[in-house]
């Protein structure tokens, strides 16, 4: 049996992505021992790739696209499988000077023809001439291209036997500046109106270098362990990238493989005595779920340092229930290491400090429905209360300030949306002049979060631009109303999709639904189309409010305030 | 050994009805989520049932085209009896 590559190596010094671009990362990273391995379904070792492997194999590849005849910017669309491929072609790119694109596999069951329109509207809308995918899913990338004018669709193994007969060493080789593109990440934007993040290489080594450096201090001891999709920012930048530009020695898991079988994760942080490894918390949530006590036997998580977890809003009581779980095997509450931050600063803005564990305050329920915009001081009887975390300190690369509706800077405990400053913003969305201008001005980024700063920590008690995450993917309320509204007895700007906390604080979509119909029967039928719909969707089952007509508020230019919707709701003011 | 689709079918709803919380009738058109109310996580949870009782992979590429337990028990035929 082949060994995984190790943790350690002495011959190279340690460099927290200090350098001009991904390339020069690679080829220094290539210059050690370390690299990544690849795990099976079953957790064994599948393939090991080293560094240097990796850097010999992105160069060919990126000769491979020249010789093809690939031209500078064009986009490639690769999806994205946890695979030694996709890693190398995601390099081979920037060596042929190509946009890499990745994109997301199926999660679950059902749901062909949505999954399929995805992929197409994102290659459409980046306008990529290149798709790559595993043999497997060639077909629903075929289907998804359809109607595309595209110079290769196909397999690595397709690709590299039609450019066989390409010289390779006659190749020139191109050389990113630090402010050009680096990729594309599709991880915000709707389904059908989806918008690509455009990240130079300077953003993405400077946010590499606030994770590994100033976030998790990386050390020499240090081995990161990841079942996080390569086509979310969190798994691209913060286990692929952050890795390879700080050499760490790095073990992958499929993401369906994970899915399957969470506690695989942890299994292999203990074999490998993992030091860093990152979820969202609806990872520790399913880990908790499925353990049994018999597992602890086998388990020795004492190695691991820093459990990240981000992506969507924290709950403790998940946190505090993994714990329990797994204490027996040497997991310490203190591992946990809360984050905040977006595909569109790259990944990063802030960490709590290792060693620190969770902390939360307690927010009044009406603050978090908008009701009231301030914190109180003392916790009073009466008062529904709210545990919100502790996001941690922005990175020294960040400013961070809670702006009013006008964009005025409020002060400490004041809520508002939360604005961010820093080197790893990124240079836009793709091709989108509008929707960049919307939440991006004079270096500031508008996250389109709510939340408040306390002690100089970031707290996030909610989300202004309306997303509703089930189970880690997100899902845009535009596409889920669309798709209500195709029903015969509704019109268009009928129905609002929000999210409202379930009863342990977890996500739970709401629709809210005008309806002329008056006859209970049909009410109760039409309602219950309406749940099937939403829940083949998203994946989860929905609360279907109907309302009479004209009662969902709408802005002053007429459009739905999905927002104020919200609000409305969770104060009891919009019923049947 | 092959086993009959029909077997196949059987045992995949008998596995399905541990994850019945509705206590619905299973039959080949039961959808799974909006019949038996399954989450996308719910969903991998019954996948790694099916998988280690077939000792089987179901790969990546169909689960889209899995909406409900009869697809389920034909997909996992074809690869129990390729």
């Amino acid at each position: 049996m082949r060994e995984p590559i190790p943790t350690h190596d002495p011959s190279l010094p340690r460099r927290h992505a200090d350098f001009e671009n991904v390339l020069d990362a690679l080829e220094y990273a290539a210059k050690g021992i370390r690299g990544f391995n690849f795990y099976s379904a079953r957790g064994e070792l599948e393939c090991p790739l080293t560094f240097t492997e990796m850097c010999e194999r992105a160069q060919e590849i990126g000769r491979r696209l020249v010789g093809f005849g690939a031209t500078k910017g064009e986009r490639v669309a690769l999806i994205a499988e946890t695979s030694d491929d996709f890693v190398c072609y995601f390099l081979g790119c920037q060596y042929a000077g190509l946009l890499p694109v990745p994109l997301p596999l199926p999660t679950s069951f059902g749901g062909r023809d949505g999954y399929t329109q995805q992929l197409h509207q994102q290659m459409k809308s980046c306008g990529a001439s290149y798709a790559f995918s595993a043999s497997q899913m060639l077909p629903l990338l075929d289907e998804a291209a359809e109607g595309l004018k595209m110079n290769f669709i196909g397999t690595a193994d397709m690709f590299e036997a039609q450019t066989a007969d390409v010289a390779l060493d006659a190749i020139v080789l191109e050389r990113p500046q630090s402010d050009d593109i680096a990729y594309l990440q599709y991880s915000s934007g709707s389904t059908r109106f989806p918008h690509g993040v455009a990240v130079s290489h300077k953003s993405l080594m400077a946010n590499c270098y606030g994770i590994s450096y100033d976030g998790v201090h990386t050390t020499d001891d240090d081995r990161c362990v990841s079942w996080l999709p390569f086509y979310h920012d969190m798994g691209l930048v913060g286990c692929f990238l952050a890795c390879l530009t700080s050499q760490v020695t790095t073990d992958f898991l499929r993401t369906e493989d994970f899915a399957r079988r969470p506690l695989l994760w942890l299994k292999l942080i203990s074999e490998n005595r993992g030091t860093i490894s990152y979820s969202p918390t609806f990872g520790y949530e399913i880990c908790t779920r499925r353990f049994k006590p018999s597992d602890i036997a086998d388990l020795d998580l004492s190695s691991w340092r820093v459990a990240g977890i981000g992506g969507d809003m924290i709950r403790a009581e998940v946190l505090r229930s993994f714990y329990d779980a797994f204490k027996d095997a040497g997991f310490t509450e203190k591992t946990f290491v809360p984050s905040y931050g977006l595909a569109e600063t790259t990944l990063a803005v802030s960490f709590t400090p290792p060693q620190q564990g969770f902390e939360t305050e307690l927010v009044d329920e009406r603050v978090l429905s908008g009701e009231i915009k301030e914190l109180n001081g003392e916790i009073q009887d009466g008062v529904n209360y709210r545990e919100v975390i502790n996001c941690g300190i922005p990175l020294p690369q960040y400013d961070v300030e809670i702006w009013d509706e006008n964009g005025n800077p409020l002060g400490e405990r004041k809520i508002g949306r939360v604005c961010v400053k820093g080197p790893s913003v990124m240079v836009g969305y793709y091709n989108d002049d509008e929707a960049t201008k919307a939440c991006l001005n004079d270096g500031w980024l508008d996250t389109g979060d709510m939340g408040y700063i306390s002690n100089g920590a970031i707290y996030i008690i909610g989300r202004l631009k309306d997303l509703i995450i089930i189970n880690g993917r997100n899902h845009w309320p535009q596409d889920i109303e669309w798709a209500v509204e195709q029903l015969p007895e509704l019109r268009s700007g009928d129905s609002a999709a929000i999210s409202i906390p379930g009863d342990n604080n977890e996500e739970v979509p709401a629709i809210l639904v005008q309806c002329r119909i008056r006859d209970e029967k049909s009410r109760a039928e039409l309602a219950s189309r309406i749940r099937d719909m939403v829940q083949s969707l998203v994946g989860s089952s929905s609360k279907v409010v109907l309302l009479p007509p004209r009662t969902l508020p709408r802005t002053s230019s007429g459009k739905l305030s999905r927002t104020k919707a919200r609000q409305q709701y969770l104060a009891g003011k919009l019923v049947s | 050994m092959t086993q009959s689709q029909e077997e196949i079918f059987n045992t995949v709803a008998t596995l399905v009805g541990n994850f019945n919380t509705r206590g619905i009738e299973i039959n080949k058109e039961t959808k799974f989520t909006a019949d038996l109310d399954l989450d996308s996580l719910a969903v991998m949870d019954l996948l790694a049932e099916i998988e280690d009782h077939f000792d089987i992979t179901v790969p990546l590429n169909i689960l889209p085209d899995l909406e409900n337990v009869g697809q389920v028990a034909d997909a996992v035929a074809k690869i129990v009896n390729e």
